[in-house]
């Protein structure tokens, strides 16, 4: 098992910098998450600390070693690919001995190997099929027991479920959880998708635009959000923001004018809210419909869709402050184009200054 | 066809207008003017070989007789037995056989390194080279011969195994540029996953790039050895001595001090050209695709 360690790396294509100056400790045996959308530079990250892409400033260490320049192979690591990159004239039992019969290990090795892998990983029946007679699930499997085989100190995962379709994602994902409490491991997965990286990381970085905005457990990002950018990236549905006016501050609470002219207190965590346009961000469970009219509403409303889930329900509403989403319980009774009014749970909101952090 | 198939099938023509009729007609007809077509050049195309054929299993008296004779009066196999008897032919078949097999071997392990080498590996003047092969692509063999004749002539390489073989590898700058364009399409993910593997540029080569593509290397081999097999002209100048030549110099020593014989010339050219033709038979799909890539055209 080792830690991962980048200081202050940079990458570069020409004039276009991709990752600026990022400095992340990931520590041993931790499942770590980058999440950020198309573009921010998760992948590059990744493939920097493979050695897959050269780091034009800054340094890498894997469990304490400096691997800046240290070819891939070398670094201990294993990756697994988006597309599994799974050689197709290759049998699975090729596929998952191709880094011990590379590395000169004898046959006997290579059997017990990939047969200690391929029963880990429920692939013994499959040993000698070739990966375009497996499905989707299956490749996964490969893959993943073909960076198994190495016994790694640090696995990457480059949004490897991104291409199985929803009810395999899941199941692969419960699969993967089970591995890395089994193994232990570090294991650095890079996806997109904020489900993903919720439900298997137990450390989430945010990457925009090749910095980090933030990392922490993934509750710590779903309730504490450093700026409007992660705000809007962690949840779905995604976070409610409208603008509203700063009237005044005693101590963290902030009375603020709504827009429709009513007020509301919100505390802040610690930041001074400097008077004029403030953004607030409210997630959906975080809103109620209440019968119009009533004391403490917000706004006034008008119900314009209404989505039945089953395990909740989204009605989308238009206020003064535009449209907002309200997430309420399963059986909610609520018709498009009913007057109602939505209430803030003000201690469940979150404020953001000029520049989109928090205050 | 079952009778509920049936009468659906019924059903659906007496369904149709009367133009969709007639358009069914018109492809029916344009299908049969295409069939009878083809069919009138296939035989246009063949009957050339079906007259040498005929021609070798006739007697020579026979074969000069005025008129067209589809048929021999007397089947004969003495134009087959002078060849084969009478000729150098078996050596001949051993000199084509060799260098056909060493020019193939050699061009596509040239080919295959230089085009993994210019596809894969970041070297200095890896743009020159591959503009300079694509270059090379433009300029016409026979432009190339005298060059040939005098380098080869230089290293005493006349009348060698070595001077018919050596020239004729650099006559396939196509297949350079097509494992390139292979190599290219392989998805940069395998060559990444067996780096982190550990595979250095021998094995990504050996291991990855060349069996997954085994069918190009088989098809261009099988193109290149039918070229190579086929050649004339280099191997007419690089060799002066009956021992040396190949099947294709070889036939044209299969002369009579009496004057022209048909049955035997023909005899030998077909003799010459039968191994091709069993390797295309066998080979027939993967000779297709090799056209097809030679021409742009991807399999």
């Amino acid at each position: 098992m080792g830690n991962v360690a980048l200081s202050h790396v940079t990458k570069r294509y020409g004039s276009v910098q991709v990752i600026n100056d990022l400095s992340l400790d990931i520590e041993e045996g931790s499942f770590t998450a980058l999440l950020g959308p198309s573009g921010c530079g998760k992948s590059t990250l990744l493939r920097m600390v493979a050695g897959l892409e050269e780091i034009t400033a800054g340094s890498c260490f894997i469990d304490g070693v400096e691997v800046t320049d240290t070819p891939p192979a070398k670094r201990g690591v294993a990756m697994v690919f988006q597309s599994y990159a799974l050689y197709p004239h290759m049998t699975v039992r090729q596929n998952i001995a191709f880094s011990l019969s590379i590395a000169g290990a004898n046959k006997q090795v290579q059997e017990e190997r990939v047969k200690e892998v391929s029963r880990m990983l429920q692939l013994d029946q499959l040993l000698d099929r070739r990966p375009a007679q497996l499905s989707g699930g299956q490749r996964q499997r490969v893959a993943i027991g073909r960076a198994l085989v190495r016994d790694p100190q640090v696995f990457l995962f480059d949004e490897p479920l991104s291409n199985l379709d929803a009810m395999l994602r899941v199941q692969m994902r419960l699969e993967l959880a089970k591995l890395h409490q089994d193994l232990k491991t570090t294991m650095v997965y890079v996806t997109h998708d904020q489900v993903e990286a919720m439900t298997l990381a137990d450390k989430i970085v945010v990457l925009d635009k090749g910095r980090i905005s933030q990392q922490g457990t993934p509750l710590e990002l779903y309730n504490k959000p450093a700026n409007k950018f992660v705000a809007s990236f962690i949840g779905s549905p995604a976070m409610n923001f409208f603008k509203a006016d700063v009237t005044g501050q005693d101590g963290n609470a902030v009375t603020l004018t709504l827009p429709g002219g009513r007020t509301a207190k919100i505390a802040t965590r610690g930041g001074k809210a400097s008077v004029g346009s403030i953004d607030v961000g409210v997630r959906p469970e975080h809103l109620d419909l209440a019968a119009p009219g009533t004391a403490n509403a917000a706004f006034e409303c008008t119900v314009r869709i209404v989505e039945q889930l089953g395990n909740s329900t989204l009605t989308y509403v238009e206020t003064p402050a535009g449209q907002l989403i309200i997430e309420g319980e399963g059986n909610l009774q609520v018709s498009p184009g009913e007057a109602r009014s939505v209430v803030i749970e003000t201690q469940h909101a979150h404020l953001f200054g000029a520049d989109e952090q928090v205050i | 066809m079952t009778a509920a198939a049936e009468a659906s099938a019924g059903t659906i023509a007496a369904e149709m207008t009367p133009r969709q009729r007639r358009v069914i007609k018109t492809i029916d007809v344009a299908g049969l003017i295409i069939t009878i077509a083809t069919v009138l050049g296939a035989i246009f195309w063949a009957f050339p070989l079906y007259w040498a054929v005929v021609t070798t299993l006739k007697p020579e008296n026979e074969v000069i007789q005025p008129g067209i004779q589809l048929w021999p009066e007397h089947f004969t196999l003495d134009a087959y037995v002078h060849v084969l008897f009478g000729t150098r032919i078996g050596q001949w078949y051993v000199n084509s056989l060799f260098t056909a097999t060493s020019v193939t071997v050699g061009v596509v392990a040239i080919s295959a390194l230089a085009g993994y080498a210019i596809s894969q590996l970041k070297f200095p003047g890896r743009r020159l080279l591959w503009w300079i092969i694509l270059a090379s692509f433009m300029i016409p063999v026979p432009a190339l011969i005298v060059n040939h004749f005098v380098l080869m002539s230089q290293f005493h390489l006349i009348n060698t195994y070595l001077g018919i073989i050596l020239p004729q590898l650099v006559y396939g700058p196509v297949t350079v540029i097509i494992y390139k364009q292979f190599f290219d399409s392989v998805p940069k993910e395998f060559r990444e996953a067996a780096k982190i593997d550990g595979a250095n540029e021998f094995q990504l080569f050996f291991r990855l790039y060349l069996p997954m593509n085994w069918g190009i290397t088989t098809a261009l081999a099988i193109i290149t050895f039918i070229g190579a097999w086929n050649q004339f002209l280099w191997p007419f100048l690089a060799a002066t001595e009956e021992p040396m030549f190949n099947i294709t110099v070889g036939i044209t020593q299969v002369t009579d001090a009496f004057g022209v014989k048909y049955a035997r010339d023909l005899g030998s050219a077909i003799l010459a050209g039968l191994p091709v033709a069993v390797v295309y038979l066998i080979f027939q799909r993967r000779v297709t695709q090799a056209i097809m890539l030679t021409a742009g055209i991807k399999g």
